[in-house]
């Protein structure tokens, strides 16, 4: 950080253009003194603020400007003379100390200045620290991007349909699906099953063998329900070691078909994770759509049902929801 | 009458430093030792009548050779040179019984006024400086690497002693590890930082006199409570609580090593403003940006700990490539 205490080699006459510079630079300046005075405050200061150097000049900066978070500020400014070094805050700790319009108020679609700060210990000659130099970057340009990247990948979150671990349709996309399959089929009048599944004693796979495991068992268990699929079979990741799957035009007198394929392949299956052999197996609940049915949310939940007759009954196992 | 005096620090270029720093006309026979365990045995043997001794070491530290001084009750004037210089690391040593605390980087008049102060004159008129034709240290080019690794204990001795004052307890001060790498292999050297553990990061930029990196500060995200604790905190210890306390913390650590670094080398850094790379990411996000994963880098590791406490950050110096050759030169006026 350039010294302009150590004037050493400046001519007075030099001191004119120099502070010309200081005036002009595009960065706020403006030293203080242990008291929080305003001892200098530079035309961006001043341009930005509506108050003039005179004005301010040995004012208290908080009683100029009560929008400043004093204690904040304050905490800052003990440890930059206590430590003799400097500190700095950017723009995500707090939006701007100093609240000023946009530099581009019209075009620019923030509504005041983001800024980031750092505080410097001014040396006095006794190598003490009498003021405190602050300066204030506008980096609203920066902000405002990262913002809109932010907004923008949480958006294309929600419109991602795929479930990153399994490469299966995500939660949302599912229900999509399920949601036309049982409008279709009320319109129709086709039967049709919908499977609820998880995995048994998951939680003991990854307190057993670590979470790393846990994914494989289930990019696994993902795996080997693709290739039971039929073409016209939906599946999705439902939750952490849940799965839904849609089969059309199958009554659920067939889904107990499908399902216990899947079982009995899983059951046989053995995932190998570093030196581990993992044995696991699954339990799924089908459920035919019935004209009792109001929503497809009601089809759901009479598949999670039948899953946890399943669960009770000693796990795996399918069975077919029968009303009553 | 010759003194036998005895230096004993870990890095070579402290040793010569050290060595350069002592009067040239003082009549004695000059002896090294790299850890405590050597200085106590050569002490044994009657060759440390004075002993210049660093703390930061391995094998034995500079605390533990204190307290075998004492329990054998050896017979020798002991100087602690540190470069961890925490108010609480010079009652540390002179409650083990050091005469005196030296901060590193060693200057000759110091050592010639505290030495003097314990009355030892310096009356060898054979002005040659005996100790550096010593038979236990030759003039062989000192290891670069190890000179790096003393300019960054110096520096981070400094940034150790204001986190200590900012957080008013005592700092751990490891010593620091400089590696060779291609920023691809940096996730593979911070071995002891899991690949699955919650960090947050800042970074840094410096440049000037040709030397130009980035200091990377890694915190571990289960230190926030501790830290919080110490900082006297209050409330809710949420992301915007998380992120004052890092700014605050890496504000001091980034600029107190740095500086550290440029006043040893003689250079005024240019220090860019801190960006935060990320809150809860893991180690491999934070170089993914990166525009070439195969430029060369010079790093220094420093990883910082508080007694008692749960806290774990890393401060990485990175230097580029091209920045080697004049920091080497820099480094070489540092034995002149």
């Amino acid at each position: 950080m350039t010294d302009f205490t150590d004037s050493g080699h400046v001519n007075i006459k030099d001191i004119h253009w120099l502070m010309d510079m200081l005036q002009t630079i595009d960065v706020g300046l403006i030293v203080l003194d242990r008291d929080y005075h305003v001892m200098v405050w530079n035309s961006f200061m001043e341009n930005h603020s509506g108050v003039g150097p005179a004005q301010i000049k040995d004012k208290s900066l908080f009683e100029s400007f009560p929008d400043i978070p004093e204690q904040w500020f304050k905490q800052k400014s003990e440890s930059v003379v206590l430590l003799k070094s400097s500190t700095f805050t950017v723009w995500e700790q707090r939006p701007y100390l100093f609240k000023f319009k946009n530099y581009r108020p019209i075009t620019g679609s923030a509504e005041f200045m983001y800024q980031n700060i750092t505080l410097i210990p001014l040396l006095s000659a006794d190598n003490e620290v009498k003021h405190i130099g602050v300066l204030i970057y506008d980096v609203t340009d920066i902000a405002v991007n990262k913002v809109k990247l932010q907004e923008a990948n949480v958006k294309l979150e929600s419109l991602s349909m795929t479930d990153h671990l399994t490469q299966l349709n995500n939660r949302g996309a599912w229900e999509g699906y399920l949601n036309q399959e049982y409008s279709r089929s009320k319109r129709s009048g086709h039967v049709s099953s919908v499977v609820m599944f998880d995995i048994d004693h998951f939680k003991k796979v990854n307190d057993t063998y670590g979470h790393q495991a846990g994914d494989e068992v289930i990019r696994r268990t993902s795996a080997i329900l693709t290739e039971t699929l039929r073409i016209s079979d939906v599946a999705g990741r439902y939750g952490g070691e849940e799965f839904g799957v849609i089969l059309p035009d199958t009554s659920g007198e067939n889904a107990l078909i499908f399902t216990e394929r899947l079982r009995k392949r899983i059951e046989s299956e053995i995932v190998e994770y570093e030196d581990y052999k993992i044995n696991y197996t699954i339990s799924l609940g089908i459920s035919e759509l019935k004209p009792d049915c109001e929503s497809y949310l009601d089809w759901l939940e009479q598949s999670d049902k039948a899953l946890y007759f399943c669960k009770e009954a000693g796990r795996n196992q399918s069975k077919v929801f029968i009303s009553g | 009458m010759t003194t036998q005096v005895l230096i004993c620090d870990d890095s070579s270029f402290a040793r010569k430093q050290m060595a350069r720093a002592l009067p040239a006309n003082w009549d004695i026979e000059l002896n090294y030792a790299e850890h405590g365990i050597e200085a106590l045995d050569l002490i044994r043997q009657g060759k440390g009548e004075v002993l210049f001794l660093d703390l930061n070491m391995p094998v034995m530290d500079g605390y533990q050779t204190l307290e075998g001084i004492r329990s054998e009750d050896l017979p020798t004037m002991t100087i602690v040179v540190s470069g961890d210089i925490q108010p609480e690391a010079m009652q540390r040593v002179k409650g083990l019984g050091a005469l005196e605390f030296i901060k590193k980087p060693v200057d000759g008049n110091t050592i010639g006024q505290i030495l003097a102060s314990y009355g030892i004159s310096f009356e060898n008129e054979e002005a040659a400086p005996a100790q550096l034709t010593s038979k236990t240290f030759d003039n062989a080019d000192y290891d670069l690497d190890d000179s790096y690794q003393e300019l960054a204990n110096v520096a981070m001795g400094r940034a150790a002693d204001l986190l200590a004052r900012l957080l008013n307890t005592f700092v751990i001060m490891p010593i620091p590890n400089v590696k060779h790498l291609e920023i691809s292999e940096l996730e593979m050297a911070m071995a002891h930082v899991k690949s699955d553990d919650s960090i947050s990061a800042v970074c840094q930029g410096f440049i000037g006199s040709g030397v130009a990196g980035e200091a990377l500060l890694i915190f571990n995200e289960s230190s926030y409570s501790d830290i919080a604790e110490l900082m006297k905190y209050e409330g809710e210890i949420n992301e915007a609580a998380q992120l004052e306390l890092l700014m605050d913390i890496s504000s001091v650590l980034c600029s107190a090593c740095l500086n550290g670094i440029a006043n040893q080398l003689d250079i005024n850094f240019s220090l860019g403003h801190p960006m935060v790379i990320g809150q809860h990411i893991h180690f491999d996000e934070i170089l993914k940006g990166a525009a070439s994963q195969w430029s060369k880098l010079l790093t220094i590791e420093m990883g910082y700990k508080i007694e008692n406490k749960n806290i774990n950050c890393d401060l990485l110096l990175l230097i580029t490539e091209d920045s080697i050759d004049a920091l080497n030169e820099r480094v070489s006026y540092l034995l002149e």
